[in-house]
């Protein structure tokens, strides 16, 4: 038996000289980091013309629109890249030679995954140096930098793990990318899909008082008091979005945002993209109003207009976060897909699925 | 070298080296791909594996090499249970597949230096390992070469350096020679016989039956996932089989002699310059001989037309369980009711 991280360490270094293919990787590394340039260039400039506070909130923009840039890019690519590296290997007639080795399945597995989650990250390695330049533009406190890093990391891990422990799981490499795709697909799109649907599928009647004023105190030239009518009472529809926010939960762009959303400026606005997705998620969890009033003659009676609109970051304080349950069922799923791909693959087989070949 | 075939001998005793496999059985869903299988084979020498394609040989090889596990039976490898054990069957055998699968954008260096890491060496000795295995396999020119632009020859070269690597004490070709050129196959003719002079155990599975008569020492014929009976072997190997004449003098010499000697002459055919004679026995043969000579027939050939495996494994594949020895066709002697038709000869 070769010791674990031993045998690791070699299957990773093969893996990494054998599946990343030389030249396409460096082109795609190339475009991303012209794409990521281009981003910073525009964002930077746009801010400075538009007088936006003299910058504020730029750096923040531009750091977190990078950090989803490369979670985007990194969940597009790592199916491709790990989505076929037990089967292609199986198809290529090298799996069962390198089993017939003392590394055991689990290095093997472990290691083509780790490979896999390496390559991902070299797209977040290209763009240390604008994250770096968004970074010294200030705003953004180090605790969201380190956070929204680490469930990047977390994340193109998680998408690796499913690609490689599908492909061990899956017999035919097609089928297994495909599959991957669709996992990524289900979390990114299909949670906000599924949240949409489920919200408006599920509705309860509000109902909305009005008390209006007398159209003779507008034509007097709004002096005195003014009479009020009687309420006028009316119900609507309203979709329940705050039964179906679970499924944001899930959503591996909204997980990131949760982490490391939590930044707000004087007005109580988010600074970055993180705030700003976060709130959009965070403000599901309220539930609407079974009944609501707008008494108008009151107000104008006491000359105040109605309660201040709660800001983004009272929304924000008022409910819960909850980033490490979609990030904890993540790892779950993830680690899963991984465990049954080692099974599926262990040596002396027993059961085979139809129509697979150990060799 | 003898060419006997052998099928069962009484197992090894348990521990010894070499493979003893006892009533070996694997099935893919309804596909029973190794039905029953009993043989041994042992070190010092090298079996062969023969039979028809699909006969199981390659499920076989699997099971022995600790990639499938069997429905049912026991295989001991080295003294070690491929199933149980794997770990330790794997330290001591070298598998070359019959699937040429090779990391294409390797060079042939690093490729066999990874495997050999893969066993457990170390990065130097793995280093050294790999230039041994260059130069013992020849493919020196090509060591810096990516695996991928080998030809076919060249990367079973390098798929059998690979089995080398760990040094095994036992070896599992598996269709070794298809691919190789004349030169390549008497090197790997030579090297394999050289690894079972150290006391190795070679089990070679190849359709290149004429190259197997030269190579092994044993042989073990499979057929629809079963090991072929010995009394079925003995059967093979009494039945009759062509043996091929040549003469030079004059041209109906061999022909007339022939008929004088009361061979039918439905036991007798032309291929090209020579006359091929089906032959019941070797003692048939020798006195067949002796007869042309005194006849006076100048004879510069007569030896089997095909060799001994061959002739089993056709024979079995002809007659696929059917008990009757000799198949269809007449042979000589024939009894000696048949009408002679003397005239033609003349």
């Amino acid at each position: 038996m070769i010791p674990f991280t031993r045998g690791l360490r070699i299957v990773v270094g093969l893996e990494l000289a054998q599946r990343v293919r030389g030249v396409a990787v460096y082109v795609l590394l190339g475009l991303f980091t012209a794409l990521v340039a281009a981003v910073t260039l525009l964002l930077w400039a746009t801010s400075n013309n538009s007088g936006m506070d003299g910058g504020t909130g730029t750096g923040g923009y531009l750091f977190s629109t990078i950090v989803y840039f490369v979670l985007l890019l990194g969940t597009l690519l790592a199916p491709a890249l790990g989505g076929a590296a037990v089967n292609g290997d199986r198809e290529a007639g090298t799996l069962a030679t390198t089993q017939v080795t003392l590394v055991s399945t689990s290095q093997i597995v472990i290691g083509k995954f780790l490979a896999s989650w390496i390559t991902s990250l070299a797209f977040l390695v290209v763009s240390l140096p604008f994250l770096l330049f968004s970074f010294t533009l200030g705003e953004l406190p180090p605790r969201t930098v380190l956070v929204s890093l680490l469930v990047l990391v977390i994340e193109l891990a998680v998408v690796s793990a499913v690609g490689v422990g599908l492909s061990a799981v899956i017999g035919r490499p097609l089928f297994s990318v495909a599959t991957t795709y669709l996992v990524v697909a289900a979390l990114s799109i299909g949670t906000l899909i599924a949240f949409g649907l489920g919200g408006l599928a599920v509705q309860t009647e509000q109902r909305n008082t009005y008390i209006g004023v007398d159209a003779a105190y507008y034509e007097e030239g709004e002096t005195g008091a003014p009479d009020c009518l009687p309420p006028e009472v009316y119900t609507t529809q309203v979709p329940r979005f705050d039964l179906v926010w679970g499924f944001l939960a899930a959503n591996p762009y909204v997980v990131l945002a949760d982490a490391s959303g939590g930044d707000f400026d004087a007005s109580g606005s988010p600074v970055d993209l993180f705030g700003a997705f976060a709130l959009g998620a965070r403000a599901a969890q309220i539930p609407p109003e079974a009944e609501t009033v707008y008494d108008e003659c009151a107000a104008l009676r006491s000359g105040s207009m109605e309660d201040p609109a709660p800001t983004p970051e009272d929304i924000w304080n008022s409910t819960t976060p909850s980033w490490f349950v979609g990030l904890g069922a993540h790892v779950v799923l993830a680690a899963g897909l991984l465990v049954w791909g080692i099974a599926r693959t262990r040596t002396p087989a027993r059961r085979l699925p139809s129509g697979q070949r150990v060799a | 070298m003898t060419q006997k075939p052998l099928v069962t001998r009484p197992p090894a005793p348990p521990g010894a080296g070499g493979i003893v496999v006892t009533g070996l059985r694997r099935s893919f869903g309804d596909v029973h791909a190794v039905s029953d299988m009993t043989f041994s084979a042992r070190p010092g020498r090298v079996t062969a594996l023969i039979g028809p394609n699909g006969a199981g040989k390659t499920t076989l090889l699997l099971m022995l090499a600790t990639l499938l596990a069997p429905d049912a039976g026991t295989i001991s490898v080295a003294g070690h249970d491929p199933v149980t054990s794997p770990e330790a069957v794997r330290r001591v055998t070298g598998w070359m597949p019959d699937v040429l699968g090779s990391w294409n954008t390797l060079s042939v260096r690093r490729a066999i230096r990874t495997t050999a890491l893969l066993y457990g060496m170390s990065a130097e000795r793995a280093t050294e390992r790999a230039e041994e295995l260059i130069s013992l396999v020849s493919l020196d020119a090509l060591a810096n070469a990516q695996t991928r632009s080998l030809s076919r020859g060249q990367k079973q070269r390098l798929s059998l350096a690979r089995a080398l690597v760990h040094d095994p004490s036992v070896l599992l070709l598996d269709e070794p020679a298809s691919g190789l050129d004349p030169a390549a196959r008497v090197a790997l003719r030579e090297l394999v016989r050289g690894l079972a002079r150290d006391g190795r155990t070679v089990l070679v599975s190849s359709h290149v039956l004429a190259e197997l008569e030269e190579l092994a020492d044993d042989a073990v014929f499979v057929e629809a996932g079963s090991t072929v009976s010995a009394e079925r072997l003995a059967r093979a190997a009494s039945a009759a089989r062509p043996w091929r004449i040549r003469a030079i003098g004059a041209p109906d010499a061999l022909a007339l002699a022939l008929s004088e000697l009361q061979v039918p002459r439905s036991a007798v055919s032309t291929i090209g310059d020579s006359v091929v004679v089906s032959v019941t026995s070797e003692d048939v043969a020798a006195d067949l001989l002796a007869g042309l000579v005194q006849r006076g027939v100048r004879v510069t050939t007569f030896a089997p037309a095909v060799g001994d495996f061959e002739r089993t494994f056709l024979d079995l594949d002809r007659e696929p369980h059917a008990g009757r020895p000799g198949g269809g066709t007449a042979a000589y002697p024939a009894g000696h009711d048949g009408p002679r038709e003397s005239g033609d000869a003349r």
